[in-house]
This record gives structure tokens, sequence and C-alpha cells, in this order.
């Protein structure tokens, strides 16, 4: 004998399992569930999309299909899809913004107690692998289980998109932004939002501070976000002052290079830092000793000992070096940073240490 | 956050007669409405190219008070003067080893030697 269909209550229960790809919410509590009808074994189900154009629509109906399909005496599943109105859109977003709409719209890590933490990557000059760092520091976070973002600030030049393989617009839901996701890693850049790849864009002073505001307080980033890192450009300007006026609490890692000659320009990075109560956690070496075939001594191309030297000189720990290994580069030019294709190599390993230290210096709380 | 600043743990209301702000390190600080005004560190009071140190305290009313005070990321404070004026960014240890009015830190800022 077949068991008897599931009520209302334990079809809702059990869709309380499904999550909206973008949003990281269970539907139901995103009020997505409009209608639910059961007759005999069969499980009708309407439910709202944010937007009509959603592309995930179609996982967010196998997710509810095979959810519902596993309920003992459910012998059919249907899903049909609306489309939320403007007013039951704004409730939404009044929700994942964390209840009551405030005068300022805060997203969680506006907010000096929130629990996400937020680690801006930073350096002296430019080209030494900040981006590389963020990247693959996100992805060994990410290993570990972490939920993690990437706000790419390097509004000038950014490479973000390109080294995490992201393209394509966001999805807006009225004024909220989206962020893309590429193997649970939420990334924002300006790249999404430009109509041309590649355009150069002329920034002035209030517009840059508005897309990064809007970066920080419009983004969805989820209030479950562990780690935000912020790729910044090269130097030590209106980027990082905007962040910092805007950000109550954030953290810096420095990313040099192994010339002892480097020192002082990355010591800059670290002057800004305390001017505006950032805490510098550590130093991050790129491109240290470079292997010329593996098991090899490595030859020391660009000097040694600049991280450490830093390190010394600002009292912070050096949470690790990267040797130069053009499968870095590789890697970053084919959209997959090393810590997700090789995390055994002597340079994958060397990232993901990075990121435990890092992950011990600024733990996430228990929740 | 960084341990090495002084940051406000406690900062007064606007509707007070001064401002007050209690440090992390315990430290009481109060300063009269005026006198924070007129020491605005903005370009446009401060000068941005001349060596003038602040604006003609003649040029602000006695009665100048702020509407609201906010926090500027993890480092500063800014008001929101009640002349318009809210462009001035004041970090902490400018309000605390530059302005702070108490008997301590005023004969600390007088002594000749002072760091
Ligand atoms: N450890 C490494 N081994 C080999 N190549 C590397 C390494 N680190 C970075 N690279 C390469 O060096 C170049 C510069 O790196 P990246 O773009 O990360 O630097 P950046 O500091 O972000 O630069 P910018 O200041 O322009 O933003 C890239 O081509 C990158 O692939
Ligand atoms: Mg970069
Ligand atoms: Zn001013
Ligand atoms: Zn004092």
């Amino acid at each position: 004998m077949s068991a008897s269909p599931p009520d209302r209550v334990r079809v809702l229960e059990a869709l309380r399992d499904v999550q909206d790809p973008e949003l990281h919410k269970s539907i139901v509590d995103l009020d997505m569930v409009k209608e639910v009808q059961i007759r005999d074994g069969t499980v009708q189900v309407e439910a709202l999309l944010t937007i009509g154009a959603c592309p995930l629509r179609d996982s967010i109906v196998a997710s509810i299909e095979e959810r519902l399909r596993s309920l003992p005496g459910v012998r059919e599943v249907r899903v049909s899809l609306g489309v939320m109105t403007p007013d039951q859109r704004q409730a939404l977003i009044t929700k994942l913004r964390g209840g009551e709409v405030s005068a300022q719209r805060r997203s969680s890590f506006l907010t000096a107690e929130s629990a996400t933490r937020v680690i801006v990557v930073a350096s002296g000059k430019g080209g030494v692998g900040k981006s590389t760092v963020t990247v693959n520091l996100a992805a060994a976070l990410r290993r570990e289980g972490r939920r993690v973002g990437i706000m790419d600030a390097d509004v000038y030049g950014f490479s973000i998109p390109r080294m995490m393989g992201l393209s394509g617009q966001p999805t807006l839901i009225d004024q909220m932004i989206i962020p893309l996701e590429q193997d649970g890693i939420r990334v924002m850049s300006i790249g999404f939002l430009l109509p041309d790849e590649g355009e150069a864009v002329v920034w002035r002073g209030p517009m840059l501070h508005k897309t990064l505001t809007t970066f920080i307080g419009e983004v969805h980033w989820g209030d479950d976000l562990e780690y935000l890192l912020i790729d910044l450009p090269p130097g030590t300007g209106d980027v990082s002052i905007t962040l910092a006026q805007t950000l109550p609490q954030s953290h810096m890692v420095i990313v040099t290079t192994p010339q002892v000659a480097a020192v002082k320009v990355a010591q800059r990075a670290a002057k800004m830092a305390e001017k505006v109560n950032m805490e510098v956690i550590g130093i991050v070496e790129n491109m240290s000793g470079f292997r010329p075939a593996p098991g090899a001594d490595p030859v020391y191309i660009f000097g040694r000992g600049g991280g450490l030297r830093l390190a010394e000189l600002l009292g912070v720990p050096l949470l690790g070096e990267i040797p130069l290994d053009p499968a870095i580069r590789e890697g970053s030019d084919a959209g997959v940073p090393i810590v997700a294709s090789a995390p055994d190599t002597p340079a994958g390993r060397a990232f993901r240490q990075v990121a435990e230290r890092l992950a011990e210096r600024v733990p996430v709380p228990t929740r | 956050m960084s341990p090495k600043m002084v940051t406000p743990v406690e900062v007064g209301s606007v509707v007070e007669p001064a401002l007050r702000i209690v440090w992390s390190d315990g430290h009481h600080s109060r300063y009269g409405w005026h006198a924070l005004r007129v020491h605005c560190p903005c370009a446009a009071c401060k000068g941005e190219w001349t060596t003038r140190r602040h604006v003609d305290p003649a040029s602000i009313p006695s009665t100048i008070r702020p509407l609201r005070i906010e926090r500027v990321g993890a480092y500063a404070l800014r008001p929101v003067w009640s002349d318009g004026h809210s462009t001035g960014i004041y970090p902490f240890n400018y309000l605390r080893g530059d302005l702070c009015e108490c008997e301590e830190c005023a004969a600390r800022r007088a002594a000749p030697s002072a760091p």
C-alpha cells in the first residue's frame, strides 16, 4: 500500500530546504512559494521568481521537483512559475536587507558588529600580484568551506572577472545587485557592468565614490558571507580612501615582491592603513623563488627577503611566500585559480597556507 | 580593528552643550561646538595650499551646532553643521591629540617640549 500524500504543512516544510540559487535563502522564507495544491498524489506548486528573465529558473524548478518527489506519497510534482509584483519584490529586498527598511539600507558589513570579515588586499606598487593573491585566497578559503566574496575595487584596471572566468551581467532585482558566482565564490566587479569589455572608464570623483559605495551597500553579498576580499588598484589613492571611509571594520593584507628595494613603497600602504585605523594582519611575498624544474633548488630571480623585512618593520606576520610559477599566470589567464585546479602543487599549497594563517588571524565568529 | 588607535567608546549627543567623547583608554574629552567648527580640517577651511591653520573664528556664528555626527569608517567623525558645512572629517587622533580641551591635554600641548 502506498503512503498517504503529505499535507500542505509537510510540503512547505520540505520546500524550506530549497534555496534560491542566487539569493542563498530558502524560497519559503523569501515568500517565493505562492500556491500549494495537493490532489491525490499530485503536488502542484506555484513559485514566484524575482524577475521574469531569471537565468536560474530551471534550476529552481528542478530543485523543487527533486525535493518534493522524495516525500512519501507523492506521485507527481508540477511546478509553475510566476513573477513577483513590484510590491512583492520590494518586500523581498527589505527582508534580504535584514528586516525593516532603514534610512540607509545598510548591508550587513556596514555595521561594526558585522560577522563578515573584510580583507583588503593592497600593495605599494602595481603588478605585484594583488589580484592573483585575491582570487587564490578566495579559492583556498572556499575549499575550507568558507563563504567567500570578492569585490573588485580596481575600477581602473579590473582583472578579477577574467581571473575568475566570469563574464556577463549581474541579476538586478530592482536596485539590488546580485553578485555573479563561480564555484560558490560571490564576485562583483565594474567589469560586469560595462557595456563593452575593455572599455576604459574615466572616473570623476563622485562617480567613483558612488560606484564603490554601491558595491558595498547595494550588492546582495548575503548575510551569511564570512570573508569579503577586496582587490585594490595599485597604490594608495582615492579608492582606498573611499573604502576606508565606508567600511567600519576591515583588515589589510599587503602583497609585496622579494626585492628589499620594494619594501619602502609597500610601507606606504601600511601608512595609509594606520591613518584610517585599518589593521594590517600580514604580508604576502609574491614571486618568491622560481624552481626551474620540479624538485630543483629555487632561484631567487627577484632577490630575497623583502616580505620578511616588511613584516618585521611593521611588526606583523609574514603570512607566506608564493613562488614564481608560470602555472599561476596560466591559471589566471584561463579563469581558474591554481588553488582550484592544482591545490597540491607547491604554489597551490603556498596560497592555502596563507589562507589558513589569514583565517587564524581573523577568525569568523562562531554562529 | 587596530589596537594602536584610541577610539571613542561613547560619543555624546548633539543636543548637549558641548561634544563629549569617552575614549577606549578611559580618557574623557570635551569640545566646544564653536571651537570644533573653527578647527574643521577640511581643505576648504584649512586651505590646501596656504599655511592658514583654520577658518577665521569671527566668521563662524557663536550659536553653531551640528545637526548630527556620523562615524567615518573606523577612524573619524564627520559633523554635519547647522551652517550646512559637512566636508570636515575629524580623525580620532586629531580629536584626541590636537583638540581635546581637558586640562591634562591642554597642559601637555602647552608644554614647550611636548612630543
Ligand atoms: N607568483 C606568480 N607567478 C607567476 N606569475 C604571477 C605570479 N603572481 C602574479 N603573476 C602574474 O603577474 C601579473 C600581475 O599579477 P596581478 O594582475 O595579480 O598583479 P596586480 O598587483 O593585481 O596588478 P595591478 O597592480 O595591475 O592590479 C599577471 O600576469 C599574473 O598572472
Ligand atoms: Mg590587480
Ligand atoms: Zn571645513
Ligand atoms: Zn584630554
